[in-house]
């Protein structure tokens, strides 16, 4: 080999590669699906089969919390095992491993959601069938529901995923900030919600809070119900979540910029 | 292989390296040698681009800077601790870095990993953590070998160990930086010393000049001690004992010869006292201690 491929080679085996293979190599990457297909399973008795194969048996939460546990990780993970200044020295520079890392949640993120997809087709193929073409919300049929609820899941857990980053640059320990997350996220929820409750003359404003946004699944999956809440479009909720994802991600980035190791 | 120049790395506000300047050619052994606190560990992270500085930085011509680090890609380090993941085994954490198997198992056992190289790291020893680090450091046939600390935790055997390896790499031509504050560890191996305190070089040298002998004091060895002792106190002649030796003024020698003789006490042996390589550094870095304290 020349040095000139070598030096390609190494770069292209430093990037991606590196992080798929480590993440690939942990535990928690291989157990949590398995979770996430026992808790949609404790769905498959609920009643409301053709709601329940829109929303992929409830996936949304579990899989919230599986991206929030395993990408908090992802940064303190190098400061716990003092991999980090080897990750950054050998990568072609800072960037680069901060968008590998979000690269690498955001595929997984992708293909837990075909997972919660493939369980709910084998399940409506077996014991709980529906009527996919028939038309259920939006009028469209079940089978749109189901895709667009699921790609707007997609969103909704990037949008999460990007909190987690903006909160996992600045915390170096695995367990304060795998805790720091969740609370964070569901205790954000908690509050904007019971504040969008409130009727407060604030709302008009209120209503543009991050945590707002991650109800867009919800929503989506109950419209009359939880616009009540946010006071927000889907449309509305959409371009916020991606505009707050940006903002974090971005954000994320410039902390771990500055960051010394 | 390895310039810099005028390097000066910050740590917030606070400048920590102060205008370094030193070469490390292919194939000499760089021992970077200094007292706790005195920023060896953070010239190394400068040279890998993981901090901010001023200065240039360049490996084999090509510049080094913050945001690119194409120059390190035959660069192998371990900086104060092993960077291991506890999830992989040994050898997956060498896969993570590794280009060429062959190379890898060469690496492995050069290091005598074998036995334990498919195990979960999880469960190695210090030494062993240590190991791993240093062989990941090696890996892919570097140009720049750069280690902080790399003895730590290994016992005498492994020690012995790693210094063959070291030399072996730097007889085809790969070059070393290796930090220590144990000094016995790298006199062994080291080429060329370079001496910091408080972020400066205060020495640049090959160690062969380390090596010449002092000549202002002699060590004095008589068929006598006892008396020979008494003799020259009582004559007000300063002596330090060390070992079986007298160890005497050089500008003194004839008179005590003479006393000798007069007192009938033989002279079995008078010779130029060496001073350590130890001694040396400890004596330099107190006289810039001084300097810095006087100015
Ligand atoms: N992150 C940091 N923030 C502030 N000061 C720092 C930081 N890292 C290092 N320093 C300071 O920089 C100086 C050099 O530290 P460095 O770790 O390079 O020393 P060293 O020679 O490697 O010491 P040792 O032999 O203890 O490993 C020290 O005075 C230290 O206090
Ligand atoms: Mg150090």
């Amino acid at each position: 080999m020349t040095s000139s491929e070598m030096k390609a080679v190494n770069i292209m085996k430093t990037s991606l590669y590196q992080e798929f293979y480590k993440f690939s190599h942990k535990k928690i990457t291989w157990v949590a699906p398995m979770l996430l297909l026992g808790y949609m399973a404790l769905w498959i008795a609920y009643p409301m089969t053709r709601l329940m194969t829109m929303m992929t048996y409830d996936s949304s939460d579990a899989i919230n919390l599986i991206v929030i546990i395993v990408g908090s990780t992802m940064f303190s993970m190098e400061f716990q095992n003092n991999t980090i200044l080897t990750l950054i020295y050998k990568s072609s520079s800072k960037p680069t491993v901060y968008f590998n890392k979000f690269i690498t949640i955001f595929v997984y993120d992708v293909l837990l959601h075909a997972l919660s997809l493939a369980f709910t087709i084998v399940i409506a193929l077996t014991i709980r069938p529906v009527a996919w073409m028939k038309v259920y919300r939006y009028n469209q049929p079940l089978i749109i529901n189901m895709l667009s609820t699921t790609g707007i899941d997609v969103l909704t857990s990037v949008l999460i995923i990007s909190l987690v980053f903006v909160i996992s640059t600045m915390i170096n320990s695995n367990a304060v900030v795998i805790t720091a997350s969740m609370a964070v996220v569901f205790f954000g929820e908690a509050i904007s919600t019971d504040f969008m409750n409130l009727d407060s003359s604030l709302a008009y404003l209120f209503k543009w809070n991050p945590f707002n946004m991650t109800l867009l699944t919800l929503q989506y999956s109950n419209y009359p119900l939880y616009h009540e809440t946010t006071l927000l479009t889907n449309l509305q909720i959409s371009l916020g979540a991606l505009a707050y994802m940006l903002t974090f991600l971005g954000v994320g980035y410039l902390i771990f910029r500055k960051k010394r190791f | 292989m390895l310039k810099i120049d005028h390097m000066n790395t910050f740590i917030g506000r606070k400048r920590i390296i102060k205008d370094v300047s030193f070469q490390v050619l292919p194939g000499s052994i760089v021992g970077l040698i200094g007292p706790n606190g005195a920023g060896k560990t953070t010239i190394m992270k400068t040279i890998l681009g993981l901090t901010k500085f001023t200065g240039n930085i360049s490996v084999e011509n090509q510049a080094v800077t913050e945001n690119n680090h194409a120059a390190l890609t035959r660069v192998g380090a371990l900086i104060e601790h092993p960077a291991i993941y506890p999830f992989l085994s040994g050898l997956e954490n060498l896969k993570l870095y590794s280009l060429d198997e062959d190379d890898m198992n060469h690496v492995v056992s050069l290091l005598r990993m074998n036995e334990y190289i498919n195990r979960k790291s999880k469960g190695y020893s210090l030494g062993m953590k240590q190991k791993l680090g240093i062989a990941i450091a090696l890996l892919n046939k570097p140009q720049l070998v750069i280690l902080d600390e790399p003895m730590n935790g290994l016992d005498i055997e492994v020690t012995i160990l790693v210094r063959k390896i070291i030399k072996q790499y730097a007889a085809q031509g790969t070059a070393f930086l290796i930090s220590s504050h144990v000094l016995g560890e790298l006199q062994k191996v080291m080429t060329n010393v370079l001496l910091i305190t408080e972020g400066q070089i205060i020495v640049d040298k090959p160690i062969d000049e380390f090596n010449q002998v002092n000549h202002k004091h002699y060590k004095l060895l008589t068929d006598d001690m006892p008396a020979t002792e008494q003799l020259l106190s009582d004559n007000r002649i300063s002596i330090e004992k060390e070992d079986h030796y007298l160890v005497i003024s050089r500008n003194d020698s004839y008179k005590i010869q003479d006393f000798l003789y007069k007192n009938h006490i033989r002279l079995v042996e008078l010779t130029p006292k060496g001073m350590s390589f130890e001694q040396a550094i400890v004596s330099l870095v107190d006289q810039q201690r001084r300097q810095s304290h006087a100015e």
